[in-house]
């Protein structure tokens, strides 16, 4: 039977009179709230830059270097994580803070990387069936005031616009926190039969929520997202949607941005209010603490009803639609960089990273120039041709060694160097970003094409993968598995996550909040076997949960 | 395509329209990224301090700034304002990040959506009053490199409405009245609207030569360690690039879709007969599909049971799919399928062995065709005038103006006052680069002094 050809994303749907019922909206949840670190960028003591190489010695090549220039230090991340977060961010110009407070600018190289996270996830979205779309970003004040018992959270963080065109509008407007109200507004008008459904769809838009506390790509008053939400026939279906969202989500992680992220279902208590099932993936940072990097929620039929949303089935009889909601944003970058950052910079995984390969031609003879320079480029062409990201870096303003410090910080998976040496031989010198000094070094690669791009695929891919087997195992080495309070709070005490089963009430969930700081951040997909005692009342539990602290 | 909204001026984009946006961005990007421009994203909000920076530039958008005035239940001690476009929000930091001469040039562009509080009549496309575009910000050293970048820019913004969108455009320079406030000159790609007898600017290339440099401190050091002042452009095209589509090549049934930027580029329909191998019809759309898709062709099957291929012909004429394919028991007993064009309704039947080449030929002739319809319509409507009278004439008949002017903001005024009606004032498009050749002592249209250029005049939107 022919199946597949039907058209989801094209069903016409004319929009007659719509019924204005009373509207719910949706909190989205995307952040915990965290007490914040202190203050912004500590510029303290000065970071031991990464080794130099002997075969760049400031005092032969007569040159300056610019060694611990005074606009390159990195605070180290033992001593003060938050500080070096925010030194790296502004050091390999990732973002600078804008004007208004909490809001950021997004510097094309941070920038880069979003686009890296859109352009996979974009065609992700499309192989699943949805159409990208736009929604405005106003929402008039009464769609929201509708649904104040779950906005009451929200409402201090609203922005609100009450003048425009030089004139105090008749309604106040917000400024979208997120879409969900203009979202099933619209599904309302546009659903009327099960052929209307599966309706599929997504935005890529800002979202403004005047936070008190920010902190670059993690938390910030305007941030960046895309935001899917779908409307189905059945449960089933949405269940099926929500947890094939998550499992996009959780390969993205995993594949691209190489971080293990741990994929599974919050608690009650962290469900998103409005949701029957938030699913989750959550990563754990260079410092131990927990970062929700996505969610993906089945929000039932709790604003079908409340939005009036219906269709009529087969048989004609009148139901509430069942819906999925699911986001990614910018705060993702931040779980990047904090994932594989080190104290010598940014580290980046050859999939997401803007630039894969740097090469820094080096001379120290002015007849020396030219042949390194061509030698150089026609490497550059080489690696360009086979499909890589590559930079040059010819300029002469700045020495080899600087450069080398630079694009380490930068976070660049692979230099390649050539000297005049080098081009008498043909070959050139490979670093890795990922093993320092002279480990991560190999001499000698032949500069035939052919030869060379296959070495540097190679080495990429080895990057990459080294990347994710590394993160996998700070993680697998940062948890601990509990079964009592005692050995959790003992976990916690440490910074590590606690796994422990888990069967007690919400009101004793609170209470390991209030004692410890730690919340449960899910209970993973990935259960062990056999019976378990809950670590706090000791009777069965069928699932093991995941205790941390989190940003 | 789109859809109303309970705020007046906004308006929801519809996956059909989303996609052709998205195509457009797709070919953009690509183009400005060879040129070395890099994407970034500057914040929505500015604070109404750095807005006043430039006097000319608030006098121009204070107007239509929307406010924020509030945060949930307090006031802001200062209100802040949204992106009208990101001068002001930008340029600060261009002043931060630019030192010496090494630093240029800097090239940035930003892909997000901006806020103009408009009163004139909303119009979806158009004139709304949240729209999405992109907005280019470039600094260089000297002015010779800002001139040559306004028009590798210009010349991008024809390509995507000529060779994607099949819309022909006029490049030429805006008058001193109509330039970007704040801006040098202004360059831009004009197009006519031939059923409404309206003109509409499609995209626009701005020097802004040193005024923001000036206001924002963004100097740098040369090579001879001189301070100096950078040079500055700014580019940008939106959304209305969409409202333009749909108006130049819509007719009676409904959109007409440009292949090149259609979200779906084929629709194949089944046609069963009675009881003839309805399922053998099916399988061949399907593979028919496959085959297409395989070539990259943006194509689909409308299998649904409950609409009659009639229907099914009709609703997708109207969303202006270019390519339309029917399979019925006929086409299937002779291995072929019939392909009907939306453009001029020809219809062929095509053998199922030369399938993908041709449709392949079949989608660019109908992309050609448009753009030459289009542009003969357009070039009907234009019309050289050299006096008042025939102006006003002309104007009445919907057209297009080309006329020979004395280049004076205060005549240029005048005509706008004059013109004023229920149509709508008449204004200049811009003066094209293109200039026919201007006699000596050819007087202006409007004031009888001694004319300097041919302009383009005519009502707009």
């Amino acid at each position: 039977m022919v199946s597949s050809l039907r058209l989801p994303a094209l069903t016409s749907l004319i929009s007659p009179s719509f019924t204005r019922r009373s509207t719910v909206s949706l909190r989205r949840r995307l952040h915990l709230r965290l007490p914040l670190a202190a203050g912004f960028s500590a510029q303290s003591a000065a970071s031991s830059p990464t080794e130099t190489e002997d075969r760049v010695d400031s005092k032969k090549s007569g040159r300056v270097q610019d060694r611990g220039s005074t606009d390159r230090v990195i605070t180290p991340r033992s001593q003060d994580f938050n500080a070096w977060y925010l030194d790296v961010i502004a050091n390999a110009e990732l973002a600078d803070y804008g004007p208004v407070r909490g809001t950021m600018v997004i510097r094309p190289y941070g920038y880069a990387m979003w686009e890296a996270i859109q352009d996979y996830l974009n065609v992700k979205f499309k192989e699943t069936g949805h159409s990208n779309m736009y929604f405005p970003q106003f929402i008039p004040y009464s769609f929201i005031e509708k649904e104040a018992s779950h906005v009451e959270g929200f409402s201090p963080e609203l922005a609100l616009v009450t003048i425009g065109g030089g004139k105090e509008l008749e309604e106040k407007l917000v400024v979208r926190p997120t879409s969900e109200t203009i979202v099933n507004h619209m599904f309302t008008q546009w659903i009327h039969s099960y052929r209307d459904l599966p309706l599929m769809i997504n935005q890529w838009a800002n979202v403004t929520r005047w936070e008190m506390r920010t902190k670059p790509f993690v938390r910030t008053l305007e941030f960046l997202w895309q935001e899917g939400h779908t409307a189905h026939a059945t449960l089933e279906e949405a269940e099926k949607e929500a947890l094939q969202m998550i499992d996009v989500y959780t390969k993205f992680a995993y594949e691209q941005a190489a971080i293990p992220v741990i994929a599974g279902r919050k608690s009650k208590v962290e469900t998103f209010a409005g949701a029957d099932k938030t699913y989750t993936i959550e990563a754990m940072m260079g410092d131990r603490k927990a970062l929700q990097a996505g969610t993906s929620h089945n929000l039932g039929q709790n604003f079908s009803r409340a939005f009036g949303t219906q269709f009529a089935d087969e048989n004609g009889l009148r139901q509430h639609v069942w819906q999925t909601s699911w986001a990614i944003s910018t705060r993702f970058v931040g779980g990047i960089i904090m994932t594989h950052g080190d104290d010598a910079g940014l580290m980046l995984p050859p999939r997401i990273a803007p630039i894969q390969v740097v090469i820094v031609p080096i001379w120290k003879k002015v007849d020396e120039k030219t042949g390194v320079l061509d030698a150089a480029s026609s490497v550059a062409e080489t690696l360009k041709n086979a499909g890589l990201k590559v930079k040059l870096d010819d300029t002469d303003q700045r020495t080899p060694g600087w450069k080398f410090n630079f694009w380490e910080m930068k976070g660049v998976p692979l230099r390649i160097e050539i000297g005049p040496r080098d081009v008498s031989s043909g070959s050139v010198v490979i670093s890795r970003r990922d093993i320092p000094g002279k480990q991560g070094k190999v001499f000698g690669i032949s500069m035939e094409p052919s030869i060379l791009e296959a070495y540097v695929k190679d080495r990429l891919d080895e990057i990459q993968s080294s990347l994710l087997q590394r993160a996998i195992s700070f993680r697998d080495s940062n948890i601990v598995d509990v079964s009592s309070y005692e050995e959790l709070k003992e976990a916690i005490s440490l910074g590590k996550w606690a796994r422990g089963p888990w069967s007690a009430s919400d009101a004793d969930e609170l209470r390991i909040k209030e004692e410890t700081g730690a919340t449960i951040r899910c209970f993973p997909f990935e259960q062990p076997q056999g019976t378990k005692a809950c670590l706090m009342t000791g009777k069965p539990a069928d699932e093991v949960a995941i205790f941390a602290k989190s940003y | 395509m789109i859809e109303y909204y309970d705020i007046s001026g906004c308006y929801i984009l519809r996956p059909w329209a989303m996609s052709i946006w998205e195509n457009m961005q797709t070919f953009f990007d690509a183009e400005i990224k060879k040129m070395k421009v890099k994407n970034c994203y500057f914040p929505l909000f500015v604070s109404p301090g750095v807005l006043q920076k430039e006097k000319d530039h608030i006098e121009g958008f204070a107007p239509e700034v929307a406010w924020v005035t509030k945060s949930g239940e307090s006031d802001l001690e200062v209100p802040i304002a949204i992106r009208p476009t990101s001068e002001t929000v930008m340029y600060p930091y261009y002043s931060k990040w630019i030192r010496g001469h090494r630093d240029l040039p800097l090239k940035l562009n930003q892909w997000c959506n901006v806020v103009r509080w408009e009163f004139s009549n909303p119009t979806p496309f158009i004139r709304s009053r949240e729209f999405l575009w992109q907005e280019g910000h470039t600094a260089f050293a000297t002015k010779e490199e800002a001139d040559t970048e306004v028009l590798q820019i210009l010349e991008l913004y024809r390509r995507i409405y000529e060779e994607f969108l099949a819309i022909p455009v006029t490049k030429g320079r805006k008058s001193e009245l109509e330039k970007f406030a704040g801006g040098l000159y202004t360059t831009s790609v004009e197009a006519f609207i031939p059923n409404t007898g309206r003109g509409i600017q499609g995209a626009t290339s701005h020097c802004l030569g040193q005024n923001f440099a000036k206001m924002f401190e963004i100097n740098f050091e040369n090579e001879k360690g001189e301070k100096s002042m950078v040079w500055q452009n700014s580019w940008a095209y939106s959304t209305r690039t969409i409202g333009v589509m749909v108006m130049v090549h819509g007719d009676n049934k409904g959109l007409v879709l440009p292949p090149k930027v259609a979200a779906l580029q084929v629709i194949v329909i089944p046609v069963p007969y009675k009881d003839a191998d309805t399922q053998g019809i099916f399988d061949a759309c399907a593979a028919t599909v496959a085959i297409l898709s395989d070539a990259g062709i943006r194509a689909e099957a409308d299998l649904r049971e409950n609409y009659s291929p009639g229907w099914k012909y009709s609703n997708w004429e109207m969303k202006g799919v270019p390519l339309r394919i029917e399979i019925g028991p006929r086409d299937l007993a002779n291995n072929q399928v019939r392909a009907v064009r939306r453009d001029n309704g020809e219809k062929a039947d095509i053998s199922r062995v030369f399938l993908v080449e041709q449709v392949k030929g079949m989608l660019e002739k109908i992309q050609q065709n448009l753009f030459d319809v289009a542009k003969r319509k357009r070039d009907a409507c234009i019309e050289v005038v050299k006096t008042w009278d025939e102006f006003i004439k002309a104007l009445g008949q919907k057209k297009l103006i080309l006329a020979p002017w004395c280049d004076e903001e205060e005549v240029e005024k005048d005509v706008k006052a004059r013109t004023k009606g229920e149509m709508g004032a008449a204004k200049s498009l811009c003066t094209p680069f293109e200039q026919p050749e201007l006699p000596e002592g050819t007087k202006c249209f409007a004031s009888g002094k001694p004319a300097t250029k041919w302009t383009y005049w005519g009502r707009s939107y």
